[in-house]
């Protein structure tokens, strides 16, 4: 299907410059008649609009009008994105006074209008709408401008399709309502940014609930064994009151990544989470894990100086499970190990990056932060006060963990490398864990169990899996593709199949798919994806793989913005959809060229409620 | 006043004025008809059999007006087309709704369409171009053809049984302007002119003339 984009972005180019052609040698012919030239300039030229912040902290707006052209007083309105019209305040007009025109106000030249900040929202979009006709015998359409409220920007308003209104099956009564909709991503942070406005111990409360309630999703669970890896790690001191220490200092760190990521989207206008998705970022962390695996199997002892653990835990150390090393982790983990775009990140994300307001962004992050870390906090204190004081299993615990922290490794790794290489790493893996279950066998009997079955039995299928995994996955052996054990492994491509993808990975590519998505008539699903997105991979499973959702699906055209290679380009197609990160589902209307409010999901979604939000999208 | 002026008197600079936006729109009909752009090819803008038409159907020459029921130069203008159409004899004249500039558009649109079904279709597109004024509600516009004698349940009745066809009209009609670049209305083509804006009496003589003359060199 890329192709079929592709293919038409080319024709598209050709068949207008064909056009040109024709119109240049057919315009060489009719000089002597027009003497003058062609369009009349569109409306957004005639009249142009400027925004600005007037003395009393509303909003000036002024229009430049082109000679021979005027402005309607009456068609003159403002709203913000989503909102009721507000009051503007227009100077008094011209009156036009003609038996066909009907007594208008009009307005020449130039002229300022004012709305009071009353009325604004303190952040966000406004609309202005405008209209008017040029003397010559033209009257425009109605102009839609957008404007920024925090940088007074004013863009495009995305025209309204003017018969919007009348799609639905009863013409009469269909059409009252307004055709304004607007370009905006509200609805996602709508809800979250009015709480971002409130107050501050109330806005606190909330995203620290908002962290509660994600603690409960995959954003949080690979947390979990990071967390026990740590305690395991700190050997015998792990008292009720230790393990507190530890996991509030990973926790602790957690929250100010979060935090961290608030200032960092207000400082780069980037959104540092999926900054460090990058193959290097991975990689490194990777390596991270790798080192903590053997550290965790004995070949050395990985900790912070005795002193500065000192300092840092205030208790007169023995072997103290570095509290720095948990700080570390935490934060880490925060930004790299649970990519999560849930949409209270997103609304205090954008919130930071649109006003700037670095304190309350970042506070409102770390409470969430700090929500989502009470799960972790509980599970450190009374799963490590529930552990026994010492003993040999301790050592089987800590290798134990040694092979999690690998599989956290090659499960980092797996966003960047290839299917059949991260198949190869997990092969590799279980054959280490089956050799590992063999060899101690003989021995660790006495530690496992009293059963007769040793753990040569699971070391056993550990192995042939593992080999299975390892020689299967070679590329060009279809051995593993031939299992049914592994339908549940289907990658993006394989769970969306029988729906027709287009991959996008910039505007250019994104536009061209739009044109021929325009052609079909019907609604744009436009998904925001990743290979190193885990959540979407959730999304692509249950939703895509439903089998309703597919069937709907046919009437919707799939676009994927695959951001998989995070760059200026992928970057350019977040920001025009303000977008902070995968997954995020927008449904667009393709003949208007405009987002379809109350469509839009911003991270794990299931498939009952994406049917819904296509019902709506089709709907609309 | 000053637009009155413009388009009764002065022809000599009128009809300068006026042609300054007549172009050619050869070209669109030039596009290969391929399946994506069937609609906004020159042949589906100037023979959509759904598209009401008038004048001399089997004339030597098509124009095509884009018009709005609550543009006032669509309304300054259209008893100087009526009238040469009438006067010339061998004009066809295709009329697309082109409901931009209001809400209450939409709806006259609509309504004028669906009179269309009871052979009625002039009638109640006069009646609407009739209202002096830019600001015609919805109501006013229902009342005006109330009172031009149709027969208003049965077109309320076809309104309801022929919505998709009139909103696929529509919808064609907006899809052919854009692909003619027009800004606003009202805009004309003449053969193979394109006039974007409201034209007099003698404007209108005038582009015509232009266009056989075009149309017979070829």
């Amino acid at each position: 299907m890329a192709y079929a984009s592709s293919g038409s972005s080319i024709a598209m180019p050709r068949i207008r410059l064909l056009r040109i052609v024709l119109f240049l040698l057919a315009f060489s012919i009719c000089v002597p008649v027009s003497a003058q030239s062609g369009n009349p300039p569109p409306a957004d030229q005639v009249f142009s609009l400027t925004a600005s912040r007037s003395t009393e902290g509303g909003l000036q707006l002024d229009w430049r009008i082109a000679p021979g052209d005027y402005l309607y007083r009456d068609k003159i309105a403002v709203k913000p994105a989503g909102g009721e019209t507000v009051a503007v305040t227009t100077p008094p007009g011209q009156i036009k006074d003609d038996p066909t025109f009907g007594a208008t106000e009009v307005y020449h030249d130039h002229v300022a209008a004012n709305v009071a900040a009353a009325g604004l929202p303190a952040i966000g979009q406004v609309i202005v709408i405008y209209q008017g006709c040029a003397e010559r015998g033209i009257c425009y359409p109605p102009v839609r401008k957008s404007i920024d409220l925090a940088t007074m920007a004013v863009t495009n308003g995305v025209a309204a399709d003017p018969l919007r209104g009348i799609e639905a099956a009863v013409p009469n009564e269909s059409r009252v309502g307004s055709p304004a909709n607007i370009s905006g991503p509200d609805d996602i942070a709508s809800a979250t940014t009015r709480l971002l406005s409130g107050h501050v111990l109330g806005m606190l409360a909330a995203f620290f609930g908002f962290g509660l309630l994600l603690s409960f999703t995959p954003c949080v669970f690979p947390m979990i064994p990071i967390l026990s890896g740590m305690l395991a790690r700190s050997g015998e001191h792990l008292s009720a009151k230790r393990g507190f220490v530890l996991s509030g200092a990973y926790v602790l760190a957690m929250a100010l990544a979060y935090a961290a990521l608030g200032i960092a989207a207000a400082w780069s206008g980037q959104n540092l989470q999926i900054a460090l998705q990058t193959p290097t970022a991975l990689g490194v962390i990777s390596l991270v894990f790798v080192a903590l695996a053997l550290s965790m199997f004995g070949f050395y002892d990985l900790q912070l100086p005795a002193s500065w653990a000192d300092r840092l835990s205030g208790t007169v150390a023995g072997k103290s499970g570095s509290i720095g090393g948990a700080a570390l982790l935490g934060f880490g983990s925060a930004l790299i190990v649970g990519p999560c775009v849930t949409p209270p990140l997103a609304a205090a994300l954008l919130y930071v990056a649109q006003t700037g307001d670095l304190a309350r962004g970042a506070a409102a992050l770390f409470a969430l932060g700090l929500g989502m870390g009470v799960p972790l906090l509980a599970f450190g204190t009374f799963g490590a006060g529930l552990l026994p004081k010492s003993g040999p299993w301790l050592v089987r615990i800590k290798h134990v963990f040694g092979f999690v922290f690998i599989a956290m490794a090659v499960w980092m790794l797996s966003r960047v490398t290839p299917e059949w290489l991260t198949f190869e790493l997990w092969g590799a893996c279980l054959i280490g864990l089956g050799l590992y279950l063999g060899a101690t066998s003989a021995l660790s009997k006495k530690f496992w169990c009293n059963c007769r079955v040793g753990p040569e039995i699971p070391g056993a299928i550990a192995l042939v899996c593992g080999a299975l995994l390892l020689f299967g996955s070679i590329p060009g052996n279809d051995l593993l593709r031939s299992l049914p054990i592994l339908d549940s492994c289907k990658t993006n491509d394989e769970a969306a199949a029988g729906i027709d993808v287009q991959t996008v990975t910039s505007l250019a590519t994104f536009d061209a798919a739009m044109t021929t998505a325009r052609v079909t008539g019907k609604p744009v699903l436009l998904d925001f994806s990743a290979n190193w997105c885990v959540e979407c991979k959730i999304v692509d499973r249950n939703v895509f793989g439903n089998k309703t959702v597919r069937e709907r699906m046919r009437d919707v055209v799939l676009i994927r913005a695959d951001m998989t290679d995070y760059n200026d380009d992928s970057r350019a197609l977040m920001q025009r959809f303000n977008v902070v990160g995968p997954p995020t589902m927008i449904f667009l209307d393709a003949q208007a060229d405009r987002e379809i409010p109350e469509t839009r999901t911003v991270g794990p979604v299931d498939a009952d409620a994406f049917i819904s939000k296509i019902a709506s999208a089709r709907g609309s | 006043m000053t637009t009155m002026t413009t388009l009764t008197s002065q022809p000599a600079v009128l009809l300068r004025r006026v042609l300054i936006s007549i172009a050619l729109f050869a070209a669109v009909g030039s596009q290969p008809a391929c399946a994506d752009e069937a609609d906004t090819t020159r042949d589906a803008i100037l023979n959509d059999p759904a598209a009401p038409v008038a004048g001399n159907p089997k004339g030597d020459l098509t124009i095509v007006t884009f018009f709005d029921y609550n543009c006032p130069f669509c309304k300054k203008a259209e008893p100087n087309l009526e009238r040469l159409v009438k006067a010339d004899g061998k004009i066809r004249l295709v009329y697309k709704d082109w409901p931009i500039l209001t809400e209450a558009s939409i709806s006259g649109a609509q309504l004028v369409l669906a009179a269309k079904y009871q052979g009625k279709y002039d009638v109640a597109h006069q009646a609407l171009m009739n209202i002096p004024g830019t600001k015609i509600s919805a109501e006013q516009m229902r009342e005006a053809i109330k009172a031009s004698g149709i027969d208003m349940d049965r077109m309320d009745a076809d309104l309801k049984e022929h919505a998709d066809e009139i909103t696929a009209l529509l919808r064609r009609n907006l899809a052919q302007a854009d692909s003619l670049g027009l800004q606003g209305t009202p805009a004309y083509l003449v053969g193979q002119y394109k006039v974007t804006s409201a034209l007099n009496y003698d404007g209108f003589k005038k582009a015509v003339a232009d266009a056989r003359a075009l149309a017979a060199k070829h």
